[in-house]
């Protein structure tokens, strides 16, 4: 029944404070600077190769017609679809009341902020010009020009940076008591940091109304966020013409894939802060194995979308379609195919066994599957239907430079860098929130902390009834 | 300790003993109430007879705010200001402004929630509030919780709250004072602080400015301006005899002026006019025949134009029974290679032109000697 615990960390309010808080007021230990330094090289490798590419021009890469869009894009429409995962989990399940989503929200939700900021950069050097980037927003020129707001790429400037500010926002304001939290435990300089990034929190009745509300307006207009955006992002190719973009099953087909990668991630960096943090009764299996179970619903999903897309094309009559569908498994790059089918829709399906999904070595390795598998996907996606469209006179290959590969890699080196450098500085598990939900956190009378009525009284066992041990989150507490 | 009491603060042990004391003491005109607590504790707002917040009422007006102006704008801008015409669709194709529109009403939603929940309605940040010095508070974010009574007159009683709240079960109380008040800033530091803001101001400007301006023209970012070109009236390093153009190949046939083999009227009349006989062709060929042939040939090919006796020839009558019965082929011979004072008209017209002045002549002919049945 081990397994079967939600929450085994500190039963008291204190307690957690103390292991969670503790962390950051420690100096880090010697592997996290092994692995910080090992990101933060990966990072400066794609820095140096971004700034080459914007010293010497695009030419730095392998990007040209026909295949104009290719790592660069790749990496956007990956790295986007990774912070899904984070929004999802800390608004989606909010509404839903899955209150096993507390212990790992603020975790998931650095993730989304980290893996937007990533994303964000591959439009910007993919310009060209990144310097004048802020030709991309409406603002009154000299020249008496408007972006044309008919076009795709121009709702994706406005999703994607909607979503950072949302992300960012609901993220602060979760994080405003926990930091107040730990300015009252500070000394010092960092008194006076943590007093003013906290706002001067005090916690009273009156601020905790506005507050809990406000919290529950935002992961409701994150949830339609999260929706929209890979929607928007999926526009971006099914709003053209070109044959394996054009298709009505993109949108949904891009937001599950999205939030397969990006619960894939969230596993693997729960498995690292667990491990390396000692947070193992905060973050336990059961909240891994959830995980893990959202990751082999996707999967399927994926499955269904991989069959449902081959039906479209195969449905349309349409020449074209039926070559660019033959190029998927087949082509030059049909390897590329088989990768993400396999890695996303095969090698999760191991997850129907029990033991699979309890099992550290497999979750590390089907996440990492499904990571790989999902980048592959972009790659068949985007590099696969344009090498070869309507005019044959004007096919042609692609191959990638060292410079794609560097940025690649850098953008990995990036988001770790950030996710390392905040789990030693920001409380990695939202404190406040665990607290309000701890058994006997919440007053006796009056309704639960939530919306579930409390479930009525019943003796541990009753004759004739099917013994089941009273988990933590079945009490309102 | 002779700063103003601010409030007096009873520490409870958990959250079922402060609902309890919070209920026994509201509206019992002891002072203003106020909890503090680690987490949110339900109840406690009704407890304390807070009003319930209004920021979802703020967060829709915002929204939907939100939604108009994106659609406003968008359409100002695409429509109205600066007209795109996109696959020939029409400007204000609202369907296209729609996943602006619902971006922008989450982002003015979301701004509304955050500033108007922390900055309005909370009044922080409150870096200087005197709950933030009291020797309590590390135990209130932590697990302990708190019901304060706050002094709203001069007449406020501490030892009495106090009381009142060690009886409503409070574990231990304190007397939370405001902060001694600031020394006045002095003069100077008030004037360095301003120019040191202007000084700021001056610096933030003349950075965008830089950025904007300044930045894009320095190399590397102006490579895209010193692309090798060639400049008006200058001789070429790339192409033979330093033409700004690459020669034309040899044997290269331009489109409508295929090579033209007849010498002879008669060798012509193999040609055949490729031209259907419609109402545009025969516009064409009048707008051309007035334009080319009339002056020599009169409006109605008769041979009657506008040339003096100077000229010393006479143009043929192109009406008459022998041109009737002249091919198409042998006219377009005449055009192409002209015939003794007719020059040729090669040059002048294009291969379209020629055969659709043929048909506006063949429809002169039949004009000059029309039946009944010619009318429709
Ligand atoms: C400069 C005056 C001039 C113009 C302009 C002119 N023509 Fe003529 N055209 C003549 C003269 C003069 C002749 C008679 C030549 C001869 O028979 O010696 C003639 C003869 C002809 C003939 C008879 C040729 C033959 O083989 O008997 C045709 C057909 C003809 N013109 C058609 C045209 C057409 C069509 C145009 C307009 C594109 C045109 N001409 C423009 C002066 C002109």
């Amino acid at each position: 029944m081990a397994a079967e615990t939600l929450f085994a960390g500190p039963s008291t309010a204190a307690g957690l404070d103390d292991q969670v808080l503790a962390v950051p007021e420690s100096r880090p230990p010697l592997p996290w600077w092994l692995a910080f330094a090992c990101a933060a090289s990966l990072a400066g490798l794609g820095l140096a190769c971004m700034a080459y590419t914007v010293y010497t021009g695009i030419g730095a890469w392998g990007n040209n017609r026909p295949v104009v869009w290719a790592f660069d894009i790749i990496n956007f429409v990956f790295w986007i679809g990774i912070g899904h995962a984070g929004t999802l989990i800390s608004a989606i399940l909010l509404m839903f009341r899955a209150r096993w989503r507390n212990a790992i929200s603020r975790f998931a939700e650095a993730m989304t902020i980290f893996a937007v900021m990533v994303a964000g950069m591959f439009p910007l050097i993919h310009l060209g010009r990144p310097w004048v980037n802020f030709w991309l927003f409406p603002y009154p020129n000299q020249r008496g020009l408007w972006p044309n707001f008919r076009s795709p790429l121009m709702w994706d400037v406005f999703a994607v940076s909607t979503y950072f500010s949302v992300s960012l926002l609901f993220w602060y304001l979760g994080l405003i008591p926990d930091i107040a939290s730990m300015r009252d435990r500070a000394r010092g300089w960092r008194r006076n940091l943590y007093t003013v990034l906290s706002l001067g929190w005090r916690g009273a009745a009156s601020h905790w109304l506005h507050y809990e509300k406000a919290y529950t307006l935002l992961a409701g207009l994150a949830t339609g966020l999260v929706l929209s955006v890979h929607s928007v992002v999926s526009f971006d190719f099914a709003v053209s013409l070109v044959p394996g973009w054009h298709m009505t099953i993109f949108p949904p087909y891009f937001v599950v894939g999205a939030i397969f990668s990006g619960f894939a991630m969230v596993v693997l960096g729960l498995v690292v802060v667990r491990s390396t943090m000692g947070m193992g009764n905060i973050v336990t299996d059961r909240h891994l194995d959830l995980a893990n179970k959202v990751v082999l619903g996707t999967s399927c999903l994926m499955g269904y979308s991989y069959l449902l897309e081959g039906f479209t094309a195969w449905y349309s009559m349409n020449p074209y379609i039926h070559h660019t569908f033959g190029n998927y498994v087949h082509g030059t790059y049909g390897w590329a195919g088989w990768v993400a089918v396999i890695c996303n829709v095969l090698v999760p399906q191991l997850y129907w066994s029990n033991r699979a999904r309890n099992s550290l070595p497999v979750m590390v390795g089907v996440s990492l599957s499904a990571l790989a598998g999902m980048w592959f996907e972009r790659f068949v996606i985007i590099v696969i239907s344009l090498h070869q469209d309507y005019l044959p006179s004007s096919w042609g290959l692609y191959k990638p430079t060292p410079v794609d590969f560097g940025i690649l890699l850098g953008s990995f080196g990036m988001f770790f860098s950030m996710v390392l450098l905040f789990a030693r500085v920001l409380p990695v598990v939202a404190t406040t929130e665990l607290k309000a939900s701890l058994p006997g956190s919440q007053p006796r009378r009056g309704p639960p902390y939530g919306l579930r009525p409390p479930p009525p009284a019943r003796p541990e066992s009753e004759p004739g009834q099917p013994r089941r041990a009273v988990r933590p989150e079945d009490r309102h507490g | 300790m002779g700063e103003r009491v601010f409030a007096v603060l009873g520490v409870f042990a958990g959250p079922d003993a402060l609902l309890d004391a919070a209920s026994k003491l509201e509206g019992r005109g002891v002072g203003k109430l106020e909890a503090y607590t680690p987490y949110p504790v339900h109840g406690l707002g009704e407890a304390l007879a807070l009003r319930r917040s209004p920021l979802a009422g703020m967060v829709m007006v915002m929204g939907t705010l939100g939604t108009a102006a994106a659609f406003l704008f968008q359409w100002w801008m695409n429509a109205y200001d600066y007209p795109i015409v996109v696959g020939g669709k029409p400007l204000a194709s609202w369907q296209a402004f729609v996943p602006i529109m619902f971006e922008v009403t989450v982002l003015f939603s979301a701004f509304t929630a955050w500033l108007g929940a922390v900055f309005l309605l909370c009044r922080l940040p409150g870096l200087w509030h005197p709950m933030l010095s009291s020797s309590s508070m590390p135990k209130l974010t932590r697990d302990r919780f708190a019901l304060s009574i706050e002094s709203q007159g001069r007449d406020f009683d501490a030892e009495a709250t106090r009381e009142a709240l060690r009886d409503a079960g409070a574990l231990e109380t304190e007397v939370v004072r405001f902060p001694p008040a600031p020394k006045p800033a002095s003069l100077t530091l008030l004037l360095g602080l301003a120019g040191a803001g202007a000084l700021a101001c001056v610096v933030a400007g003349l950075a965008t400015y830089w950025t904007i301006k300044v930045f894009p023209t320095l190399p590397p970012m102006s490579r895209m301006l010193q692309q090798p070109r060639l400049g008006a009236q200058r001789s070429s390093s790339v192409f033979a005899g330093s033409a700004g153009f690459a020669p034309v190949a040899e044997g290269t046939v331009a489109r409508g002026r295929l090579p033209y083999p007849f010498k002879t009227p008669e060798e012509a009349a193999v040609l055949g006019n490729p031209l259907p006989r419609t109402k545009a062709v025969l516009a064409e060929g009048k707008r051309r025949f007035d334009t080319v042939c009339r002056v020599c040939h009169g409006p109605l090919a008769d041979g009657k134009g506008t040339l003096t006796k100077a000229y010393g020839a006479s143009p043929a009558d192109l009406r008459t029974r022998r041109y009737q019965a002249f091919p198409d082929g042998s006219v377009y011979h005449a055009i192409m290679s002209g015939k003794n004072a007719m020059p040729s008209f090669a040059k002048a017209l294009t291969e379209d032109e020629r055969w659709s002045i043929i048909h506006y002549l063949r429809a002169l002919q039949r004009a000059a000697d029309a039946k009944d049945s010619d009318l429709p």
